[in-house]
């Protein structure tokens, strides 16, 4: 009887150490949990206040509660940011500066991804003897910070006439982007089965058109990574934009800095948060469409650079 | 003929690569350097000045704005190696939980995709002093709350320090996020059955494991902070005072707003050393790494 009362205690016991430890197990989990949480909360509440300080009225911000929610929600700031706020001397709102980007964008895009897609797949197919040499050379450049080339670039862009025009903006992006897509592209396409190209050539396929018929096909996938990197860091540019657009000419980051820093008179705190908004929406919206191949650009960009 | 074509059509088409390297990077480079020799000031001149070869230099190092900008980029690079830290344990702790992954890392990321000038914005508005996060606690019956860092010479480096935490974070987190996927799964339940302890696991195992990571890291942050620009003019303006200046910042103000093209250049090229010191150890790391996998290959 003792015995098994003994056991059963033991059992009992047993059973009881389990469940505690099982317990610990999540009690880990729960800080874990709670450790993540608070990070989460650190990373989004600055996004949640730009949010509603945007909707909310100057009335109701000069009471100074910022993470309260709008008493009355308006759209007005986010209008008056668009089209009327004033940069500088100009108040034609953020609208201006959204448009040249975009103008600046596409020109980057083509011109950069053309030149390094064809780059890249020269590098890594054809047999040319000097190409690890000059791999190297472009993985330094890729490094090179724009501050030391930014003033002879200028003086180059100013001597033929192009300073201050889009195509200024849109080349210098196209330039400082080439070590790094190229060197992406190339170590996408070395991967390309030998086998491939050789029967391609055999089959009398010229340079350009293996190029176009069989490797431009394979590379959809790549083409997402290098063009949600490019689509970010040229839309996010700022410094870029500000040396070498002139009047008229400056992106989207140009015109919300000028709002909201050189900004004259009663500082209108929601329409410079909507502005700012506006500014950010077009890279959020690719990366909250196109998040894991983000990630794969974001990190391709940093590691095989 | 078709040979000699596939010859000369892979060397046309690197025509234009190879001329952006040789003109932009490095005849770019060299003119910078060339120019930090002269006595340039709104206009280039190309006269080296052999009587003061080295008075742009001369002239960086006395200047007191110089100075806090090289200290600045210290502080900013060890501030913002809190990063990697918490990038570390956000990924640690991701990697252990699996619960919520895709959840968590989306949201860690999303601030990678805003550009830095929003970025300083936000974080400008967040300081404010009469409206921001200190009124915030002042009204919550804090009244000794200061976080007015951005008006105070002593701390807003700190608040610029902050700002790239939360920008860099959720990218760190994802480069360490790769490593520990990359970790051999046999290692953690063999550690698991050998009874190692949750500590030990992580700082004699893991931790060594991912040390060409953290390093991969550690460069791609000094070489961020080295370039760092965008930030500092939207949150302080470099203010106040001189405070918040950056070498980037130093050498965009030389030659915009001084207009001094010898000065600009000479603070370049400083720039360009800096990168060089921080981006050997890569190209070392790179090349050893290289020779181990060909190595384990045979």
């Amino acid at each position: 009887m003792s015995t098994q009362a003994t056991t059963a205690a033991t059992a009992a016991a047993g059973v009881r150490s389990k469940a505690r430890k099982k317990k610990r197990i999540s009690g880990s989990s729960i800080t874990i949990m709670v450790f993540l949480t608070m990070c989460a909360a650190f990373v989004s509440v600055p996004l949640y206040v730009v949010i509603v300080t945007s909707f909310k009225t100057m009335d109701q911000i000069a009471l100074g509660d910022v993470f309260a929610l709008p008493t009355t929600w308006t759209i007005e700031p986010w209008i008056t940011a668009w089209s009327e706020v004033c940069a500088g001397m100009t108040c034609e709102g953020v609208s201006h500066g959204f448009w040249t980007s975009m103008k600046i964008l596409f020109p980057s895009l083509i011109l950069s991804i053309g030149v390094s897609s064809v780059t890249g797949y020269a590098l890594a197919l054809w047999k040319i003897r000097w190409a690890g040499t000059f791999l190297f050379v472009l993985f330094l450049c890729a490094f090179v910070p724009f501050q030391i080339i930014m003033i002879p670039l200028v003086v180059l862009n100013s001597s033929i006439g192009l300073f201050g025009s889009i195509w200024a903006v849109a080349i210098v992006h196209s330039i400082l982007a080439m070590p790094l897509l190229t060197l992406i592209f190339r170590n996408f396409y070395k991967d390309v089965p030998e086998e491939i190209v050789n029967a391609a050539i055999m089959d009398c396929g010229s340079f350009w058109r293996i190029f176009i018929e069989i490797i431009l096909p394979m590379s959809a996938n790549i083409m997402i990574v290098v063009l949600i990197l490019m689509i970010t860091t040229v839309w996010n540019d700022y410094l870029i934009g500000l040396t070498f657009g002139g009047v008229g000419t400056q992106p989207m980051t140009v015109i919300l800095a000028n709002t909201v820093i050189t900004s004259f008179g009663a500082v209108k705190y929601n329409v410079d948060m909507a502005a700012a908004l506006l500014t950010a929406i077009p890279p959020l919206v690719v990366y909250f469409a196109l998040g894991k191949f983000f990630v794969q650009g974001i990190t391709a960009g940093a590691i095989k650079g | 003929m078709a040979i000699r074509w596939s010859w000369a059509s892979p060397r046309l088409a690197l025509v234009p690569a190879v001329s952006v390297t040789l003109v932009a990077f490095f005849g770019a480079i060299l003119w910078t350097i060339w120019v930090s020799f002269t006595r340039s000031r709104r206009f280039p001149e190309y006269a080296i000045d052999f009587e003061d070869l080295t008075r742009q230099y001369d002239r960086l190092f006395g200047d007191n704005a110089w100075a806090t900008s090289l200290e600045n980029v210290v502080i900013l690079a060890l501030g913002s190696g809190l990063a990697i830290v918490f990038g570390f344990i956000l990924a640690a702790m991701i990697e252990r939980e699996k619960r919520g992954e895709g959840f968590f890392r989306t949201l860690f990321l999303y601030p990678l995709a805003v550009s830095f000038i929003v970025t300083g914005l936000v974080w400008r508005w967040l300081f404010n002093p009469d409206l921001g996060i200190e009124n915030f606690l002042h009204q919550l019956g804090w009244e000794s709350a200061d976080f007015n860092w951005l008006g105070d010479r002593r701390t807003a480096m700190y608040g610029v320090i902050l700002a790239s935490i939360w920008h860099g974070l959720g990218f760190y987190m994802a480069l360490m996020l790769a490593g520990l996927k990359s970790i051999n799964t046999e290692i953690w339940s063999a550690a698991r059955l050998d009874g190692v302890s949750f500590w030990r696991l992580y700082a004699e195992i893991i931790i060594p494991m991912l040390k060409f990571t953290f390093l991969t890291c550690a460069i791609l942050l000094s070489l961020g902070v080295v370039k760092t620009y965008d930030i500092v003019l939207a949150m302080t303006g470099g203010g106040p005072g001189t405070s918040t200046w950056t070498p980037a910042y130093f050498v965009v103000n030389s030659f915009q707003s001084r207009g001094n093209i010898g000065f600009a250049s000479a603070a370049a090229v400083m720039m360009l050393v800096m990168t060089l010191v921080i981006f050997l150890p890569l190209v070392l790391i790179t090349a050893w790494q290289a020779r181990r996998r060909e190595a384990r290959v045979q």
